[in-house]
């Protein structure tokens, strides 16, 4: 099975969101600040539980935070 | 460059273990001759773990004082079982090393010169070669991250 990639818009939508700090952000969501870099630079993927939570800081909806991009089984290519 | 608290954390212990670790290595290298593990070698071990606890203490009390201590999160957690599970992996190849080892003497004592003292400074080796294994794990995701 060849592995997929989890995006995510939250740095768009901090923005969007009053242009709230990766600070504030991690405290709402009960993380550390250097877990939301590294969430909006797509090298951590958040568990199902915290990236429920971001999508309820934003109030928007999961899919509009995060996104699953499949890879193509054949090529391996991210779809 | 941006280093976090927990970062900082596991570079002060994987210095201080490689330090203190590193020197009492380097005295038993010295010893080798010897055949039983004790006097003045158990002092030494237990002087390079007194050092470690202090050293580890004065530095954690200095990072607090300096920078924000950050309470554990998930990514931190799963960070510190992929390390573990390496450190591991380590840990029982090396008791494998020296279980073999132990067997080959006693099926071949001409042949192989294993002293107690070998022996134990080997089993100790292995542990902090496993630790050191974590520290450096740990310190490899948080920089390119867990994708």
């Amino acid at each position: 099975m060849t592995k997929g990639r989890i995006r995510n818009n939250v740095r768009k939508l901090r923005f969007l969101g009053s242009e709230m700090t990766q600070q504030e952000l991690a405290e709402k969501i009960g993380v550390t600040r250097q877990t939301v870099i590294a969430i909006e630079q797509d090298k951590y993927s958040p568990s199902l539980e915290v990236a429920f939570r971001i999508a309820r800081v934003f109030g928007v909806p999961l899919e509009e935070a995060f996104q699953y991009e499949a890879a193509d089984a054949e090529s391996g290519q991210v779809a | 460059m941006d280093v976090s608290y927990q970062e900082k954390s596991i570079l002060g212990s994987l210095l201080a273990v490689a330090a203190v670790y590193g020197y009492y290595f380097v005295s038993v290298l010295r010893d080798l001759g010897r055949y039983e593990f004790v006097g003045g070698v158990v002092g030494r071990l237990v002087v390079a773990v007194i050092a470690i606890v202090v050293i580890e203490i004065v530095y954690h009390i200095v990072l607090a004082l300096e920078s924000k201590p950050e309470p554990k999160d998930e990514r931190d957690i799963l960070i510190e079982c992929k390390a573990y599970r390496n450190a591991y992996f380590l840990l029982a190849s090396g008791a494998f090393l020296v279980i073999a080892w132990v067997i080959m003497r006693d099926a071949a004592p001409a042949r192989i010169a294993v002293t107690n003292f070998i022996t134990v400074n080997l089993v100790l080796f292995f542990m902090v070669v496993a630790d050191v294994m974590k520290f450096l794990t740990q310190l490899f995701y948080y920089r390119r991250g867990l994708r």
